[in-house]
């Protein structure tokens, strides 16, 4: 298991975690950032200064208990929904790989993708809004026309790391399989 | 044969000058009919002209729109941008129709599509990287 400092497009650390179960049989998760205090502060007290002063104006007391509730609400649906705590690509060998993204709320997504389907892992350049950048994906195959790629997985969508980490995820992945495919 | 080119040639130049003086006769009406008050028009006869209020509302309505343009257009491009779990990142139908027939012996080999996994195991697992 290692950990150097990666970091995502944006320049915010992450952190991968290699572990190799078996010969053929490996995980990579990409942990991103905790929820910040000093954020979660700052933006519920500039809400609630807000509030305070359309109250200051208008002298209606619905406007500070709705405040209350849109940021309680708003952060709940925040890191239930928005927030991922860590992505987890698990390859094993001539069986699949199993893809899931874990939300900050304890909330978990998971993909399984069986290995006749698979035709490669691959790190691809697309433009995503106004740079590009290096995305690891993986190209599924139908088995009834196995030279064509039929559609794309992107991995690692809501961390997004930079190209020094996913490279060293895609020389693992290539290993299992290069040997099992 | 006709040639096609985009240099300068004495018709090119001609209708270059016609359409600036064209405008520029088109600009010095436009500020007459925009200046000269409504009675002296009326009093040569000439009443059915659009309101003053468009001598500025539509020159500040084509700013308006040209500035909307491109800011759309701006839009317009990253909304047609292929999305990341598209096909069109990775391939098309030409690269996928195109032959895969082997190279003659001792000819430069023909110019094709290499796909993405070849050039990906050229970058990163190549120990020359």
């Amino acid at each position: 298991m290692e950990d150097e400092a990666f970091t995502d497009i944006c320049g915010k650390p992450i952190s991968l975690d290699c572990q190799s179960h078996s010969s053929f049989c490996r995980e990579f998760i990409i942990s991103s950032p905790k929820v910040s205090m000093g954020k979660v502060m700052v933006y519920t007290c500039s809400v609630w200064l807000l509030a305070y002063a359309v109250f200051f104006f208008t002298q209606n007391t619905a406007v500070l208990s709705g405040a209350i509730l849109v940021t309680l609400v708003g952060m709940m649906l925040h890191i239930h929904f928005v927030k991922v705590d860590h992505e987890s690509l698990l390859v094993i060998g001539s069986l699949g790989i199993q893809v899931s993204s874990s939300y900050a709320s304890g909330r978990e997504i998971t993909t399984f993708i069986e290995m006749s389907k698979i035709k490669d892992i691959v790190i691809n350049e697309a433009i995503y809004m106004h740079q590009i950048i290096y995305y690891l994906c993986v190209l599924l195959k139908d088995p009834s026309e196995p030279d064509a790629v039929s559609s794309v997985v992107p991995l690692f969508q809501s961390s997004k790391p930079r190209l020094n980490c996913l490279v060293k995820v895609y020389k693992s992945c290539q290993e299992i399989l290069s040997k099992c495919q | 044969m006709l040639e096609n080119s985009p240099s300068p040639l004495p018709e090119r130049a001609i209708y270059g000058f016609v359409l600036f003086l064209g405008s520029q006769f088109g600009f010095f009406l436009y500020c007459l009919w925009a200046f000269v008050p409504e009675d002296w028009l009326n009093s040569i006869g000439l009443t059915y002209w659009p309101q003053k209020y468009w001598a500025l509302a539509m020159p500040i309505y084509l700013l308006v729109a040209i500035t909307v343009c491109f800011i759309l257009l701006f839009g317009v491009n990253m909304s047609n941008t292929a999305p990341l779990d598209s096909v069109d990142n990775i391939t098309d139908v030409y690269a996928q129709g195109q032959s895969t027939e082997s190279c003659r012996n001792g000819g430069i080999p023909r110019l094709k599509d290499v796909s993405i996994s070849e050039v990906n195991k050229m970058f990163y697992l190549s120990p020359s990287m």
